[in-house]
């Protein structure tokens, strides 16, 4: 099983990786911004996507978006602070599985990743 | 800016401690912001626009700081670094984000937040340009104190 985590918080993406550590997924890639995510997913096969909003170069919307129109299907949970009704519909439209709002409980996130993940078959 | 603006920037703090930190903030009273000068300090701000306009500024003791992303990552960093930096470009990003989901109006465009800013050094001065109000709230707990600093206005419709 192996998952991207897409956030320009380095930080971030360190607690993203430990939560994806707790749910037994230990092979992880990291992308800084939306455009380095639609390029990884162009190399590599993703089982998961954890994907932030606003990002330097590409929003993670867009990103998604592009996912999307390069034919991939993976879950994609988008992780952000973009708390509006609007916005996760919007995600959702663009063709997101899930949607974290930040901040997160640890426990939530891993609980999320565990359930887009059964529903996806890949768990 | 209405003093009640800075509600939702205060709530979404208390949620940032309680969920991701496990910690629990206590605020002080609301003030309007006295020039910002320390020497010990690391600040990050982030900006709204679109239907509003603002910014929020939080501003950490080197302390405090250190204290809040060795809680958030579990390690045991001693000095402020570019992790520490980044931490705290986060914590803006959620407090802003938090509360300008509270703001936005439903059915309207939601406000947007511009990436994050953060000055650390030895010794800065913050100015406020002239016409723009902004209000401050002490914050403490556990894991030391700070000060979160808000100035936003409601876009003017036109009709």
């Amino acid at each position: 099983m192996r998952a991207l985590v897409v956030d320009d918080s380095a930080v971030m993406r360190k607690v993203l990786i430990g939560a994806l550590s707790r749910a037994d997924i230990s092979e992880v890639d990291q992308a800084s911004d939306g455009m380095d995510a639609v390029n990884a997913t162009q190399q590599k096969d993703y089982d998961l996507i954890l994907m932030d909003w606003n990002m330097p170069n590409m929003l993670g919307i867009d990103a998604v978006r592009a996912i999307r129109a390069n034919g991939k299907t993976m879950p994609i949970i988008m992780v952000t602070t973009e708390a509006e009704k609007s916005r996760v519909l919007d995600a959702l439209k663009a063709g997101a599985s899930n949607y974290i709002i930040k901040p997160f409980e640890p426990a939530t996130i891993v609980s999320k990743i565990q359930e887009v993940l059964a529903k996806s078959g890949g768990a | 800016m209405k003093v009640e603006y800075i509600n939702p920037f205060i709530e979404s703090t208390y949620d940032l401690f309680s969920t991701m930190l496990g910690s629990k903030a206590v605020r002080g009273d609301v003030a309007l912001a006295k020039e910002a000068c320390s020497a010990r300090e690391i600040m990050a701000l982030i900006g709204l626009s679109g239907p509003a306009r603002g910014m929020v500024a939080l501003s950490f003791p080197m302390d405090t700081a250190l204290n809040m992303v060795n809680r958030l990552l579990g390690t045991e960093i001693k000095v402020v670094d570019d992790t520490v930096s980044d931490a705290i470009a986060e914590m803006v990003n959620i407090v802003a984000g938090g509360a300008k989901a509270k703001l936005s109006v439903d059915g309207e465009k939601p406000i947007d937040l511009s990436l994050p800013t953060v000055v650390r050094g030895n010794s800065y001065n913050v100015d406020y340009p002239t016409g723009s109000v902004w209000l401050e709230v002490p914050f403490n707990s556990n894991l030391g104190g700070f000060t979160l600093r808000v100035t936003f206005e409601m876009a003017k419709k036109l009709h």
